[in-house]
Protein backbone atom coordinates (compact mmCIF):
# COMPACT_ATOMS: atom_id res chain seq x y z
CA UNK A 1 0.00 0.00 0.00
CA UNK A 2 1.34 3.18 -0.64
CA UNK A 3 2.08 5.98 1.26
CA UNK A 4 -1.02 8.34 0.85
CA UNK A 5 -3.39 5.51 0.85
CA UNK A 6 -2.04 4.88 4.45
CA UNK A 7 -2.63 8.56 4.99
CA UNK A 8 -6.14 8.46 3.83
CA UNK A 9 -6.76 4.98 5.79
CA UNK A 10 -5.75 7.03 8.86
CA UNK A 11 -7.33 10.04 8.37
CA UNK A 12 -10.54 7.93 7.82
CA UNK A 13 -10.42 6.11 11.20
CA UNK A 14 -9.52 9.51 13.10
CA UNK A 15 -12.76 11.05 11.88
CA UNK A 16 -15.03 7.99 11.85
CA UNK A 17 -13.96 7.68 15.59
CA UNK A 18 -14.56 11.60 16.34
CA UNK A 19 -10.63 11.80 17.19
CA UNK A 20 -10.70 15.02 15.16
CA UNK A 21 -13.89 17.21 13.93
CA UNK A 22 -11.95 17.57 10.27
CA UNK A 23 -8.61 16.61 8.33
CA UNK A 24 -7.16 19.38 7.06
CA UNK A 25 -4.65 18.46 3.93
CA UNK A 26 -4.50 19.28 0.11
CA UNK A 27 -7.26 18.17 -2.03
CA UNK A 28 -6.64 17.39 -5.71
CA UNK A 29 -9.87 18.10 -8.21
CA UNK A 30 -10.18 18.39 -11.65
CA UNK A 31 -6.31 18.08 -11.77
CA UNK A 32 -5.40 20.96 -9.23
CA UNK A 33 -4.39 20.87 -6.09
CA UNK A 34 -5.28 22.94 -3.26
CA UNK A 35 -5.46 23.10 1.04
CA UNK A 36 -9.08 21.52 2.02
CA UNK A 37 -10.82 20.82 5.21
CA UNK A 38 -12.17 17.61 5.18
CA UNK A 39 -14.95 16.72 6.75
CA UNK A 40 -16.90 13.78 4.79
CA UNK A 41 -15.00 10.63 4.98
CA UNK A 42 -16.37 10.02 1.64
CA UNK A 43 -13.86 12.95 0.46
CA UNK A 44 -10.59 11.50 1.85
CA UNK A 45 -9.91 9.89 -1.15
CA UNK A 46 -9.14 13.10 -3.25
CA UNK A 47 -6.63 13.79 -0.16
CA UNK A 48 -3.00 14.16 -1.05
CA UNK A 49 0.28 15.42 -0.03
CA UNK A 50 2.40 17.28 -2.71
CA UNK A 51 5.88 19.04 -2.89
CA UNK A 52 4.65 21.66 -5.08
CA UNK A 53 2.43 22.69 -1.77
CA UNK A 54 4.20 23.21 0.94
CA UNK A 55 3.89 24.79 4.29
CA UNK A 56 0.42 25.84 3.05
CA UNK A 57 -1.53 25.94 5.92
CA UNK A 58 0.97 28.61 7.61
CA UNK A 59 2.03 30.87 5.21
CA UNK A 60 -0.40 33.63 6.01
CA UNK A 61 0.72 37.05 7.99
CA UNK A 62 -0.24 37.60 11.60
CA UNK A 63 -3.66 35.57 12.62
CA UNK A 64 -4.34 35.10 9.12
CA UNK A 65 -3.13 32.04 8.75
CA UNK A 66 -5.66 29.08 7.66
CA UNK A 67 -5.10 27.47 10.35
CA UNK A 68 -6.33 30.00 13.16
CA UNK A 69 -8.89 31.15 10.75
CA UNK A 70 -10.67 28.17 11.28
CA UNK A 71 -10.30 27.70 15.01
CA UNK A 72 -11.25 31.29 15.49
CA UNK A 73 -14.86 30.18 13.55
CA UNK A 74 -15.07 26.69 15.32
CA UNK A 75 -13.15 27.55 18.68
CA UNK A 76 -13.97 24.03 20.25
CA UNK A 77 -13.04 22.40 16.78
CA UNK A 78 -10.25 19.56 17.09
CA UNK A 79 -8.52 19.74 13.46
CA UNK A 80 -6.02 16.74 12.32
CA UNK A 81 -3.44 18.08 9.96
CA UNK A 82 -1.11 16.45 8.00
CA UNK A 83 1.73 17.50 8.17
CA UNK A 84 4.99 16.83 6.86
CA UNK A 85 8.74 17.68 9.12
CA UNK A 86 9.01 20.95 7.71
CA UNK A 87 5.19 21.69 8.76
CA UNK A 88 5.05 21.02 12.02
CA UNK A 89 8.65 22.71 12.89
CA UNK A 90 6.52 25.89 11.56
CA UNK A 91 3.59 24.99 13.59
CA UNK A 92 5.30 24.59 16.69
CA UNK A 93 7.14 28.07 15.86
CA UNK A 94 3.76 29.56 14.49
CA UNK A 95 2.32 28.10 18.42
CA UNK A 96 5.30 29.98 20.29
CA UNK A 97 4.28 32.63 19.06
CA UNK A 98 0.52 32.24 20.04
CA UNK A 99 -0.65 32.19 16.09
CA UNK A 100 -2.09 28.57 16.47
CA UNK A 101 -2.86 26.72 19.30
CA UNK A 102 -1.38 22.74 19.09
CA UNK A 103 -3.96 21.60 21.79
CA UNK A 104 -6.60 21.68 18.97
CA UNK A 105 -4.43 20.41 16.62
CA UNK A 106 -3.88 16.72 16.20
CA UNK A 107 -0.60 16.27 13.77
CA UNK A 108 -0.61 13.59 11.42
CA UNK A 109 2.66 12.95 10.81
CA UNK A 110 4.23 11.87 7.29
CA UNK A 111 8.02 11.54 6.56
CA UNK A 112 9.14 12.38 3.46
CA UNK A 113 10.93 10.03 0.67
CA UNK A 114 14.78 10.40 0.26
CA UNK A 115 14.18 11.89 -3.15
CA UNK A 116 11.73 14.95 -1.64
CA UNK A 117 14.45 15.68 1.11
CA UNK A 118 17.17 15.73 -1.98
CA UNK A 119 15.18 17.91 -3.79
CA UNK A 120 14.28 20.40 -0.59
CA UNK A 121 18.17 19.88 0.31
CA UNK A 122 16.29 19.15 3.86
CA UNK A 123 18.43 18.26 6.64
CA UNK A 124 15.33 16.92 9.07
CA UNK A 125 12.80 15.35 6.54
CA UNK A 126 10.80 14.16 9.43
CA UNK A 127 7.93 15.04 11.60
CA UNK A 128 8.74 14.91 15.16
CA UNK A 129 5.40 13.35 16.06
CA UNK A 130 5.62 10.51 13.09
CA UNK A 131 3.06 8.54 12.75
CA UNK A 132 3.11 7.06 8.88
CA UNK A 133 6.24 6.45 6.88
CA UNK A 134 10.05 5.48 7.91
CA UNK A 135 12.18 7.86 8.57
CA UNK A 136 15.38 8.97 6.02
CA UNK A 137 18.52 10.62 6.96
CA UNK A 138 18.09 14.36 5.71
CA UNK A 139 20.52 16.04 3.92
CA UNK A 140 24.03 16.95 5.26
CA UNK A 141 26.22 19.32 4.24
CA UNK A 142 25.11 22.12 1.58
CA UNK A 143 27.23 22.93 -1.64
CA UNK A 144 26.04 26.34 -1.43
CA UNK A 145 27.12 26.54 2.36
CA UNK A 146 30.64 25.52 1.39
CA UNK A 147 31.24 27.36 -1.97
CA UNK A 148 29.98 30.45 0.24
CA UNK A 149 32.11 29.46 3.40
CA UNK A 150 35.23 28.67 1.28
CA UNK A 151 34.96 32.37 0.01
CA UNK A 152 36.78 35.32 0.87
CA UNK A 153 35.20 38.16 2.28
CA UNK A 154 35.90 40.93 -0.57
CA UNK A 155 34.53 37.59 -3.12
CA UNK A 156 31.35 37.57 -0.93
CA UNK A 157 30.25 40.62 -1.13
CA UNK A 158 31.17 40.36 -5.45
CA UNK A 159 28.71 37.50 -4.77
CA UNK A 160 26.19 39.14 -2.99
CA UNK A 161 26.46 42.27 -5.02
CA UNK A 162 25.56 39.76 -8.01
CA UNK A 163 22.96 37.91 -6.58
CA UNK A 164 21.31 40.75 -4.67
CA UNK A 165 21.29 43.23 -7.65
CA UNK A 166 18.63 40.89 -9.36
CA UNK A 167 16.12 41.51 -6.59
CA UNK A 168 12.53 43.25 -8.37
CA UNK A 169 11.21 43.69 -4.64
CA UNK A 170 8.88 41.84 -5.17
CA UNK A 171 8.41 40.38 -1.14
CA UNK A 172 7.77 37.03 -2.15
CA UNK A 173 10.73 35.72 0.01
CA UNK A 174 8.35 36.92 2.64
CA UNK A 175 5.24 36.61 1.81
CA UNK A 176 5.68 32.83 1.33
CA UNK A 177 8.13 32.62 4.66
CA UNK A 178 5.95 30.78 7.40
CA UNK A 179 8.23 32.26 10.21
CA UNK A 180 7.29 36.05 8.94
CA UNK A 181 4.33 36.90 10.47
CA UNK A 182 4.73 40.49 11.30
CA UNK A 183 1.59 43.02 10.08
CA UNK A 184 3.91 45.70 9.64
CA UNK A 185 7.06 44.14 8.19
CA UNK A 186 10.73 46.46 8.38
CA UNK A 187 11.00 45.73 5.02
CA UNK A 188 8.16 48.38 4.11
CA UNK A 189 9.63 51.13 5.91
CA UNK A 190 10.78 53.93 4.70
CA UNK A 191 13.88 54.47 7.13
CA UNK A 192 15.11 51.38 5.48
CA UNK A 193 13.56 50.65 2.12
CA UNK A 194 13.70 53.18 -0.01
CA UNK A 195 10.80 53.15 -2.32
CA UNK A 196 11.20 54.02 -5.94
CA UNK A 197 14.50 52.18 -6.36
CA UNK A 198 15.52 48.79 -7.75
CA UNK A 199 16.99 46.75 -6.73
CA UNK A 200 16.54 47.63 -3.19
CA UNK A 201 19.38 48.54 -0.60
CA UNK A 202 22.18 46.19 -0.56
CA UNK A 203 22.41 44.21 1.53
CA UNK A 204 19.91 45.85 3.66
CA UNK A 205 16.62 45.13 2.32
CA UNK A 206 17.73 41.01 2.33
CA UNK A 207 19.43 41.80 5.31
CA UNK A 208 15.92 42.37 7.89
CA UNK A 209 14.87 39.40 6.73
CA UNK A 210 18.31 37.64 7.67
CA UNK A 211 18.11 39.15 10.84
CA UNK A 212 14.72 38.48 11.57
CA UNK A 213 14.41 35.17 10.89
CA UNK A 214 17.90 34.19 11.88
CA UNK A 215 16.56 32.04 15.32
CA UNK A 216 13.49 31.14 14.02
CA UNK A 217 14.09 29.60 10.53
CA UNK A 218 12.52 25.89 9.96
CA UNK A 219 14.88 25.33 6.78
CA UNK A 220 11.80 25.23 5.03
CA UNK A 221 13.46 26.99 1.80
CA UNK A 222 9.95 28.19 0.65
CA UNK A 223 12.06 31.83 0.35
CA UNK A 224 14.53 30.23 -2.56
CA UNK A 225 11.96 28.32 -4.40
CA UNK A 226 9.53 31.58 -4.39
CA UNK A 227 11.91 33.88 -5.79
CA UNK A 228 11.74 34.48 -9.40
CA UNK A 229 15.48 35.46 -9.70
CA UNK A 230 16.90 32.65 -7.99
CA UNK A 231 18.83 34.51 -5.22
CA UNK A 232 20.30 31.78 -2.79
CA UNK A 233 18.80 32.78 0.37
CA UNK A 234 18.42 29.29 1.89
CA UNK A 235 22.66 30.26 1.79
CA UNK A 236 22.34 32.29 4.81
CA UNK A 237 19.62 31.10 6.19
CA UNK A 238 21.28 27.13 6.73
CA UNK A 239 24.74 29.17 8.59
CA UNK A 240 22.04 30.97 10.93
CA UNK A 241 20.50 27.73 12.17
CA UNK A 242 24.30 26.27 12.98
CA UNK A 243 25.00 29.30 14.35
CA UNK A 244 22.19 29.90 16.55
CA UNK A 245 22.86 26.50 17.68
CA UNK A 246 26.04 27.19 18.78
CA UNK A 247 25.39 30.45 20.05
CA UNK A 248 22.95 29.65 22.31
CA UNK A 249 21.72 25.89 22.02
CA UNK A 250 18.52 26.58 20.17
CA UNK A 251 16.93 24.92 17.73
CA UNK A 252 13.76 26.20 15.83
CA UNK A 253 10.90 24.29 15.66
CA UNK A 254 11.88 21.16 18.06
CA UNK A 255 10.38 22.56 21.42
CA UNK A 256 7.36 24.38 21.76
CA UNK A 257 8.05 25.04 25.53
CA UNK A 258 11.28 26.74 24.69
CA UNK A 259 12.11 30.24 24.21
CA UNK A 260 13.22 31.83 21.14
CA UNK A 261 16.95 33.02 22.41
CA UNK A 262 16.70 36.68 21.34
CA UNK A 263 13.65 37.02 23.79
CA UNK A 264 15.16 35.73 26.40
CA UNK A 265 18.22 37.02 28.87
CA UNK A 266 21.84 35.78 29.05
CA UNK A 267 20.25 33.27 31.46
CA UNK A 268 17.42 32.10 29.77
CA UNK A 269 14.43 33.98 31.27
CA UNK A 270 12.03 34.86 29.08
CA UNK A 271 11.57 38.57 28.20
CA UNK A 272 7.97 37.47 26.45
CA UNK A 273 5.98 39.99 29.30
CA UNK A 274 8.02 43.45 28.56
CA UNK A 275 7.30 42.08 24.42
CA UNK A 276 3.88 41.86 25.16
CA UNK A 277 3.26 44.69 26.64
CA UNK A 278 4.84 47.02 23.74
CA UNK A 279 3.27 44.50 21.29
CA UNK A 280 -0.72 44.00 22.15
CA UNK B 1 40.53 56.94 -1.02
CA UNK B 2 43.85 55.39 0.10
CA UNK B 3 44.52 53.58 3.42
CA UNK B 4 47.49 55.99 4.23
CA UNK B 5 45.66 59.21 6.04
CA UNK B 6 42.49 57.59 5.96
CA UNK B 7 40.27 59.50 8.16
CA UNK B 8 37.15 57.02 9.40
CA UNK B 9 33.77 58.01 10.34
CA UNK B 10 32.93 56.20 13.24
CA UNK B 11 29.67 56.29 15.01
CA UNK B 12 28.82 55.36 18.54
CA UNK B 13 25.47 54.25 19.62
CA UNK B 14 25.71 55.26 23.55
CA UNK B 15 23.28 53.98 26.14
CA UNK B 16 21.65 57.23 27.80
CA UNK B 17 22.70 55.61 31.91
CA UNK B 18 26.28 54.46 31.39
CA UNK B 19 28.33 55.13 28.29
CA UNK B 20 27.26 58.41 26.96
CA UNK B 21 27.58 59.52 31.06
CA UNK B 22 31.08 57.83 30.64
CA UNK B 23 31.59 60.08 27.12
CA UNK B 24 30.70 62.98 29.56
CA UNK B 25 33.43 61.63 32.02
CA UNK B 26 35.73 61.28 29.67
CA UNK B 27 35.37 64.99 27.99
CA UNK B 28 35.21 66.94 31.72
CA UNK B 29 38.22 64.79 32.84
CA UNK B 30 39.79 66.34 29.21
CA UNK B 31 40.90 63.23 28.12
CA UNK B 32 42.27 62.75 24.70
CA UNK B 33 41.05 60.36 22.56
CA UNK B 34 40.36 60.34 18.64
CA UNK B 35 37.77 62.79 17.21
CA UNK B 36 36.78 60.06 14.50
CA UNK B 37 34.07 59.35 16.15
CA UNK B 38 30.02 60.78 16.24
CA UNK B 39 28.17 59.61 19.14
CA UNK B 40 24.17 59.12 18.80
CA UNK B 41 22.99 58.66 22.03
CA UNK B 42 19.86 55.91 22.65
CA UNK B 43 17.94 55.35 26.02
CA UNK B 44 19.57 51.96 26.04
CA UNK B 45 21.78 49.73 23.95
CA UNK B 46 19.20 47.34 23.66
CA UNK B 47 17.30 50.11 21.40
CA UNK B 48 20.03 49.53 18.67
CA UNK B 49 18.13 47.28 16.09
CA UNK B 50 20.66 45.34 14.20
CA UNK B 51 19.16 47.27 11.05
CA UNK B 52 20.73 50.69 12.28
CA UNK B 53 24.02 49.15 12.11
CA UNK B 54 23.46 48.53 9.06
CA UNK B 55 22.08 51.42 8.20
CA UNK B 56 25.00 53.44 9.49
CA UNK B 57 27.25 51.04 7.25
CA UNK B 58 25.56 51.35 4.02
CA UNK B 59 25.52 55.05 4.07
CA UNK B 60 29.44 55.09 4.57
CA UNK B 61 30.39 54.76 7.81
CA UNK B 62 33.53 52.68 8.76
CA UNK B 63 32.97 51.59 11.81
CA UNK B 64 29.74 50.79 14.12
CA UNK B 65 30.49 51.22 18.14
CA UNK B 66 27.63 50.01 20.47
CA UNK B 67 28.61 51.48 24.12
CA UNK B 68 26.37 49.50 26.98
CA UNK B 69 26.08 49.67 30.81
CA UNK B 70 27.85 46.45 32.03
CA UNK B 71 25.45 43.40 32.43
CA UNK B 72 23.46 43.18 35.40
CA UNK B 73 23.94 47.10 35.87
CA UNK B 74 21.31 48.07 32.69
CA UNK B 75 18.75 50.50 33.83
CA UNK B 76 16.18 48.46 32.02
CA UNK B 77 17.41 45.58 33.97
CA UNK B 78 18.08 42.78 30.68
CA UNK B 79 18.11 45.49 27.69
CA UNK B 80 21.73 45.00 27.58
CA UNK B 81 21.43 40.60 27.39
CA UNK B 82 19.48 41.85 23.70
CA UNK B 83 22.15 43.46 22.53
CA UNK B 84 24.31 41.18 23.30
CA UNK B 85 22.38 38.09 21.72
CA UNK B 86 21.72 40.51 18.92
CA UNK B 87 25.15 41.78 18.20
CA UNK B 88 26.11 38.25 17.87
CA UNK B 89 23.71 37.37 15.06
CA UNK B 90 24.86 40.47 13.25
CA UNK B 91 28.34 39.99 13.49
CA UNK B 92 28.35 36.49 11.80
CA UNK B 93 25.70 37.71 9.44
CA UNK B 94 27.53 40.27 8.36
CA UNK B 95 30.51 37.80 7.94
CA UNK B 96 28.19 36.00 5.42
CA UNK B 97 27.37 38.86 3.83
CA UNK B 98 31.76 40.04 3.13
CA UNK B 99 31.66 42.76 5.60
CA UNK B 100 34.51 42.48 7.87
CA UNK B 101 32.61 42.08 11.44
CA UNK B 102 35.58 43.90 13.35
CA UNK B 103 33.79 46.91 11.47
CA UNK B 104 30.97 46.24 14.37
CA UNK B 105 31.93 46.29 18.06
CA UNK B 106 30.05 46.34 21.45
CA UNK B 107 31.13 46.88 24.24
CA UNK B 108 30.64 47.99 27.95
CA UNK B 109 31.28 51.29 29.45
CA UNK B 110 29.85 52.46 32.71
CA UNK B 111 29.09 55.84 33.84
CA UNK B 112 32.40 55.81 36.08
CA UNK B 113 34.61 54.62 33.09
CA UNK B 114 35.87 57.73 31.49
CA UNK B 115 39.13 56.10 30.93
CA UNK B 116 37.67 53.09 29.49
CA UNK B 117 35.50 55.04 26.80
CA UNK B 118 38.62 56.42 25.64
CA UNK B 119 40.66 53.69 25.39
CA UNK B 120 37.75 51.97 23.71
CA UNK B 121 37.44 54.50 21.08
CA UNK B 122 41.49 54.93 20.72
CA UNK B 123 41.43 51.29 20.02
CA UNK B 124 38.72 51.01 17.55
CA UNK B 125 39.52 53.92 15.95
CA UNK B 126 42.91 52.34 15.18
CA UNK B 127 41.12 49.34 14.26
CA UNK B 128 39.45 50.58 11.58
CA UNK B 129 42.02 52.82 10.43
CA UNK B 130 43.44 49.45 9.81
CA UNK B 131 40.87 47.89 7.84
CA UNK B 132 40.44 51.25 5.50
CA UNK B 133 37.39 52.37 3.99
CA UNK B 134 34.06 50.74 4.35
CA UNK B 135 34.24 48.58 0.84
CA UNK B 136 30.14 48.89 1.05
CA UNK B 137 30.05 51.34 -2.00
CA UNK B 138 30.86 48.61 -4.35
CA UNK B 139 27.81 46.60 -2.76
CA UNK B 140 25.66 49.24 -4.91
CA UNK B 141 25.20 48.26 -8.61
Amino acid sequence: MSMIDNVQNLAREWLDSKEVDAIFGLKEQDGYIAPYLFTDVGELSCLVISNQYRLCYTCRPAKENILSLMLQTEPNAKIGVVVRGCEERALIELAKRGQVDLKRIKILGVACSKEDAEECRCEKPYPGNLVLGEKVEGVSGDENVNALLSKSLPERRAFWKHEFSKCIKCYGCRNVCPMCICKDCKMEQELYTETGWLPPGIPMFHFIRFYHISDRCIGCGECEKACPVDIPLLTIFKLLQKDVKDLFDYEAGMDVEQEEPLLTTLDETPMREEVMDVGV
Amino acid sequence: MDKKGFEPKILAFCCNWCAYAGADLAGVSRMQYPPNIRIIRVMCSGRVEPELVVKALSLGTDGVLVLGCHIGDCHYISGNHRTVKRMAILERILGYLGIDPARVKLEWVSAAEGARFAQVVSDFTSKIKELGPIPLQELRP
